[in-house]
């Protein structure tokens, strides 16, 4: 550990649960809703974070955790009759250990190879999601019954609101911790190079298994949030467009801060629910503007918004600095010739 | 039993050269520029979209409709390369490309791609090209072959060995070959890579709709036909991803194989097939069938 995170970073997910409990009787349903999924698409691209932004591992099976969370915690929850607080933490301890078997042969694997190996996987799970009709019901999908947490019901958008906003709140502070633990910097060592990493005495092979597992778990808990102010999962939900949304958020609010992911899942995820609301004709141009965006994006932005807001508010911060020593510089200027003028 | 087996190798073939046009467009990028489009597919799809309207539209006959759709996808992979990928990928010189920015922007492209296509009228209903002969099938014993497969097969022979021609004898292709090897050392001998990288984008963008306009006769063409992309992909990474004859075998071994999972074990497992065959070749021979050790080094 290098220290905890400060109370600044701490106080905002404070703030985040009071404020969905304050908020849960204000807000109509839709907006709860949209709430709801926000929360969970930000916890989703935190995950894919860790393997892309932190470590620098370019894997694209995240849809398949998230599809594993969905179902595992679905069917724990109605054949067995698991309560959500074990179920969900079983699924995505499920996810992860998928996440960990396929992190085996994945690590072998670099840059495209390994893009295309777990993407072949995710399509892989969407077709088992598909096929197997005696646990997932094929493309019928499953039905997600009402859950209850503790005796607190949990059966709409209103009641899954301070819920989702407390699992949120938990991920991001375990996030902060992580970021701040010497795994994180062992898989920025990676991220930078490989060699480096190795010969610095980190295990290579370790740290990248073990971020595959980690970023899985994060899909996992994902999905269980799902299935909180969801009644249906269908296999179209491990879909391609799926992932490249969720990539989209990554690439637009930033990779390699928490700060951006918040931003981008934000910013993206809101941007379904604008377009709904915009005349019918719009519609069909969803696909287009994802595009158009992602295009733009990665080539104006490369590190998404919060890296432009970043890099220029150093630049504001070197120009004042700059502004300052100048501004010090010419007093001390005026002060010489003054003394020299009355000597 | 066996007719319908050597009917499945044979349509097999044939659906395989297809996906070894679309994995040829694939490599010759990946070889000189590192870059993987994801956005193969729409080219692909596209170009048969773009083939269509020449024909209804403009009223051409077949060959001029083809080159149309051939020369618009050449300036449009051009202009991909000169405003996206040239800016991107500013460190383009040097042996490491970065991998995220250029997937993301190739992703980017396909829903681009896709996205335009959508709104397009006429593009709601499934489409379909005509053949290119109108010419009765051949029978060969029980077995059928139709006249446009004759056409794809002879069309796939021709591009490749055109390509193998262009990469071996022109001045253009061996300054490619180089720049595969070494950009850097390229670009110092004084070889205008960044120009022979919008000639590659173009003419991958070229074949991709060629392969389009032979493919349409057979499958319907919608939007969503980009999705082709990832018969390619598992084509070329048989093939090792880095060679060209090896994306033609790669591209056979997949369609026949897929025939056979269709006819031997089940209907649905079809659309797994190169998925599966994506990741078993990674895990137990990453560099494929053809593919060399620099290759490997490489990335």
């Amino acid at each position: 550990m290098f220290g905890s995170p400060t109370l600044r970073q701490l106080a905002p997910l404070l703030a985040l649960v009071l404020g969905a409990l304050a908020l849960q009787q204000l807000l109509p349903q839709y907006f709860l809703y949209v709430g709801n999924l926000l929360m969970m698409y930000v916890i989703l691209v935190i995950g894919l974070d860790l393997l892309i932004g932190w470590s620098g591992q370019f894997a694209f099976a995240h849809i398949a955790f998230f599809g594993i969370g969905i179902y595992a915690t679905t069917i724990l929850g109605t054949r067995y009759d698991l309560p959500f607080l074990i179920a969900m933490p079983v699924a995505a301890m499920l996810a992860g250990a998928v996440g960990f078997l396929i992190a085996f042969p994945a690590t072998r694997l670099r840059a495209v190879y390994l893009a295309l190996a777990t993407f072949a996987f995710a399509e892989c799970a969407q077709w088992v999601a598909r096929t197997w009709d005696s646990v997932t019901k094929g493309a019928d999908g499953l039905q997600i019954p009402p859950t209850s947490i503790l005796g607190y019901a949990v059966g709409n958008d209103q009641h899954a609101f301070p819920v989702v906003a407390i699992i949120l709140a938990l991920v991001l502070a375990a996030t902060l911790y992580l970021q701040r633990s010497r795994f994180a910097r062992s898989m920025s060592a990676i991220r930078e190079s490989e060699h480096v990493a190795s010969a610095s005495g980190i295990d290579v092979k370790r740290v990248k298994i073990l971020s595959f597992t980690l970023s899985a778990i994060y899909a996992g808990v994902a999905g269980g949030v799902y299935t909180l102010f969801n009644s249906f999962v269908n296999p179209d939900i491990l879909g391609v467009a799926q992932l490249v949304l969720v990539l989209t958020m990554l690439v637009v609010g930033g990779s390699g801060s928490i700060a951006g992911c918040v931003l981008g899942a934000v910013l993206i995820g809101i941007l379904p629910e604008v377009l709904r609301a915009a005349p019918r004709s719009m519609l069909v141009w969803q696909e287009f503007f994802y595009g158009l965006i992602l295009v733009l994006a990665i080539m104006f932005m490369p590190r998404g918004f919060f890296g432009a807001w970043q890099a220029w508010r150093d630049r504001a911060r070197h120009a004042a600095d700059k502004r300052d020593a100048q501004a010090s510089q010419d007093t001390r200027l005026r002060a010489k010739a003054s003394t020299e003028a009355s000597s | 039993m066996s007719t319908i087996i050597v009917q499945a190798v044979v349509s097999g073939i044939v659906t395989g050269c297809i996906y070894a046009l679309v994995a040829l467009s694939l490599v010759i990028i990946f070889k000189t520029t590192d870059v993987v489009n994801f956005g193969g597919g729409e080219f692909v799809m596209v170009g048969s979209f773009l083939a269509l309207f020449a024909l209804v539209y403009l009223g051409v006959g077949y060959a001029l409709a083809l080159l149309l759709a051939a020369v618009a996808m050449f300036a449009l992979g051009v202009t991909f390369d000169a405003v996206t990928m040239n800016r991107i990928g500013g460190r383009l010189y040097t042996r490491q490309t970065e991998l995220v920015p250029t997937i993301v922007a190739t992703i980017g492209l396909s829903y681009l791609l896709k996205g335009i296509v959508r709104v397009v009228p006429y593009t709601e209903e499934p489409r379909r090209i005509p053949p290119l002969f109108n010419a009765p099938p051949i029978f060969v014993g029980d077995v059928v072959i139709q006249a446009q497969d004759v056409v794809i097969v002879v069309a796939t022979t021709l591009i490749m060995i055109g390509l193998w021609a262009f990469f071996r004898f022109t001045m253009a292709g061996r300054a490619l070959r180089a720049i595969s090897q070494n950009a850097r050392a390229a670009c110092l001998s004084g070889m205008p890579v960044r120009t022979l990288r919008m000639v590659v984008w173009g003419l991958s963008a070229g074949i991709a709709a060629v392969a389009g306009v032979l493919f349409a006769p057979k499958l319907l063409i919608t939007p969503d036909s980009g999705t082709l992309v990832m018969f390619a992909f598992a084509a070329a990474i048989v093939g090792g991803f880095t060679s060209l004859p090896g994306c033609v075998v790669g591209g056979i071994v997949l369609g026949v194989t897929q025939n056979l999972v269709g006819v031997l074990i089940a209907p649905q497992a079809i659309s797994v097939t190169p998925f599966f065959i994506i990741m078993v070749v990674l895990l137990l021979r990453p560099q494929g069938l053809f593919g060399d050790a620099i290759a490997l080094k490489k990335v």
